[in-house]
């Protein structure tokens, strides 16, 4: 096993991956940015180094700099979190030319994934049912609007590069096609550095329901049963679980096998997801592997009892897959939501500003994986995703209302944050009941506004009490005068009452 | 507390345009606050900073309560209000950004899709600004011409910032 691993990413995976190590004996090594100096991974990890400015292409996306923090330490190992360079085969390749293990599959295995034409084109041969649609080379826009206009519509123009939603466009119309992708095209480029994309059809009652994967490089592949992501805002996931609603035991199996065959037709290695689509039908299709640890691999762990990170690091290690298939069960029902700093009813626009309060809530099966803490400084340079809350319980209905229960506990104050959003999908009658598809915040939550209430009479009386213990400035001359042992000069913890 | 050392403190608070006046007064252990017409007894402890504890009557009020210069926010059942104190002189509210011209995020600027003079349609993108690698478009909010552009392309923009200025086309 390593003895010191570097961990090239901010935030609550950073900080997931730490604990993992620091479990297993290894020694960790921080890398972050100028606005990151004082994050949560920063203080957990055993060494760390500043990669200076923040703009992600001179930090966290910065290959040269973080191979030298690495060799400048001497990590063994490298895990790239998610985002940033997890996919970028360019970074694998780098550190295996530096004789560095990156924790993730070869460079190769990222390199084929990541170009989803050629990953579909693999998987058909494979016998993985693919939608149908255009991922040919012919990127020029009108090429482009020819096949759209062959495949028909709704249409969905996708960055072959893409990831996260981004690049990602839906055209209902012929007419918006060309700007769709040009848009498209400029978006993945900027992220990806790359323009290309490719067009499918768009399914009807469409989920999105992935499969966990893991490989050894003795080559056992094994999966570890599914995760509903259906529930999407912006084409990026906002709530997952497991086990899906709508997967019966025959098609869990199925597709578990699909997914099994699609890793082992890339010589998949490492912890992996093969995201499939599945409609109206229960037809399912392969839509693209990704080739990293998963932002919800949270709510696997909670029903299989199994540790991912722990296993990636075992895997990267050159140690055999202990797990069997057949040994392998899911238990329970797991829920996992994302907290960000956005406004829900202003389309999700990310919120910047100071996390003033942060506390979050605690109680059987509730799991928090979070990267931020009370003065932190939720700047506009990285992803606003502040926090994960897991829950599992016996059965979905407990689950959701745990997490209900969870949400309602959860404080942020400081930045507005999605978490009265979550609480009314999960709430939503047709959530309760599993009825959810990828368009479920658009089919029932496209207007929202947080129910706009006036200030209710509990938080005028508590902010009268508390402005009464802290009084400002030139109330406390006054308060002075009047006794100088008066509770009105608050100066730390006290008690009134009875 | 001395003999006749009760003093009340007047405050205005605002939340969502609405202004809440509110008296506050200590004595005796106990927060007597007017609001409405109605006196509210209250027995208060802070349990941390910030983290308040009320009894009223038979009722428990938990809140969680953190503040920067401007304003205040209050955690109060799983929902956050967001609050200013105004002074009793009554400054005028804010005026409100105007239009749609206004950068919803901060961001760079990617693409501009007119210069000054170009006739635009209703709903035409005049700019793209990017943002956490996400695109927002700014569009059209009336039908007629280009009078200014502020930013170019690569330009840093900062949420609030006019994009540029449209004048109506005459009937």
């Amino acid at each position: 096993m390593f003895k010191k691993v570097l961990v090239a990413n901010r935030g609550e995976i950073a900080v997931r991956v730490m604990k993992a190590c620091q479990e297993m004996g290894i020694r960790t090594v921080a890398v972050y940015s100028e606005v990151d100096k004082r994050s949560p991974h920063v203080g957990l990890a055993d060494e760390s180094i500043n990669l200076g400015d923040p703009t992600p292409s001179e930090s966290y996306l910065n290959i040269k700099k973080i191979i030298e923090a690495a060799q400048s330490v001497g990590a063994e190992a490298i895990h790239p979190g998610y985002g940033f360079l997890a996919e970028n085969p360019d970074f694998a390749q780098a550190c295996a030319d530096s004789g560095i293990v990156f924790i993730g599959p070869s460079a190769r295995v990222i390199k084929l994934m990541g170009d989803k034409i050629a990953a579909k084109t693999m998987m058909q041969k494979a016998g993985v049912p693919v939608i149908p649609g255009y991922h040919g080379a012919c990127q020029d826009v009108d090429s482009l609007v020819k096949e759209g206009v062959r495949i028909g519509f709704p249409l969905l123009v996708k960055a072959s590069a893409g990831g996260g939603g981004k690049g990602m466009r839906v055209v209902t119309h012929e007419n918006e096609l060309p700007q769709a992708i040009e848009s498209a095209k400029r978006e993945s480029q900027s992220a990806f550095g790359n323009d290309s994309v490719f067009l499918e059809q768009y399914l009807d009652k469409p989920r999105h329901i992935e499969f966990q994967i893991l490989g050894d490089d003795q080559g056992h592949v094994i999966h570890l049963f599914e995760r509903e992501c259906s529930i999407q805002r912006r084409h990026q996931k906002i709530i997952e679980e497991t086990p899906s609603p709508l997967l019966t035991p025959a098609l869990r199996e199925t597709m578990g096998k699909a997914a099994v065959a699609a890793a082992q037709a890339a010589k998949y290695t490492n912890a992996g997801t093969v995201e499939f689509m599945v409609d109206g039908n229960l037809r399912y299709y392969f839509m693209e592997m990704n080739t990293r640890l998963q932002v919800e691999h949270p709510i696997t762990e909670a029903t299989t009892g199994i540790d991912l990170v722990k296993w990636q690091l075992r895997i990267a290690s050159g140690m055999e897959l202990g797990l069997k298939q057949n040994a392998l069960s899911q238990r329970g029902h797991a829920l996992e939501c994302r907290i960000y700093a956005e406004d829900p009813a202003n389309g999700f626009l990310p919120s910047i500003g100071t996390l003033k309060k942060v506390q979050l809530p605690h109680g059987p099966n509730i799991r928090n994986d979070t990267g931020v803490e009370s003065d932190f400084h939720v700047s506009p340079y990285y992803d606003p995703m502040l926090a994960k809350l897991i829950v599992s319980s016996e059965n979905r209905p407990e689950s959701i209302d745990k997490m209900i229960w969870a949400l309602s506990h959860y404080v942020v104050l400081g930045v507005t944050t999605n978490i009265p959003f979550l609480k009314q999908v999960l709430d939503h009658e047709q959530f309760r009941r599993g009825n959810i598809t990828t368009h479920f915040i658009n089919d029932y939550f496209k207007d929202w506004l947080a129910t706009k209430r006036s200030l209710p009479l509990d938080a005028i009386l508590a902010l009268a009490v508390y402005d009464a213990l802290h009084p400002q400035r030139e109330e406390v001359v006054r308060y002075k005068e009047i006794d100088p042992h008066s509770p009105w000069r608050y100066t730390g913890r006290w008690r009134m009452g009875v | 507390m001395e003999d006749g050392g009760v003093s009340s403190v007047f405050i205005n608070y605002e939340h969502d345009s609405h202004i809440y006046p509110v008296t506050v007064e200590y004595r005796d252990d106990r927060f007597y606050i007017t609001y409405d017409n109605n006196e509210y007894t209250i027995l208060a402890t802070e349990l941390s900073p910030g983290q308040l504890k009320l009894q009223l009557g038979d009722r428990i009020i938990k809140c969680v309560i953190s503040e920067r210069q401007d304003s205040k926010f209050v955690f109060i059942d799983g929902e956050v209000f967001q609050v200013s104190r105004i002074e009793l002189t009554g400054k005028k509210k804010a005026e409100k950004k105007a239009g749609d011209l206004n950068s919803p995020i901060s961001g760079t600027v990617v693409n501009v899709k007119v210069k000054p003079g170009d006739a635009v349609t209703k709903g035409d993108v005049l700019m793209v600004i990017e943002a956490m690698k996400m695109e927002y478009l700014i569009r059209a909010p009336i039908t007629g011409t280009v009078a200014k552009v502020h930013f170019k392309e690569k330009d840093q923009i900062e949420i609030g910032q006019l994009t540029a200025e449209l004048r109506e086309k005459e009937a």
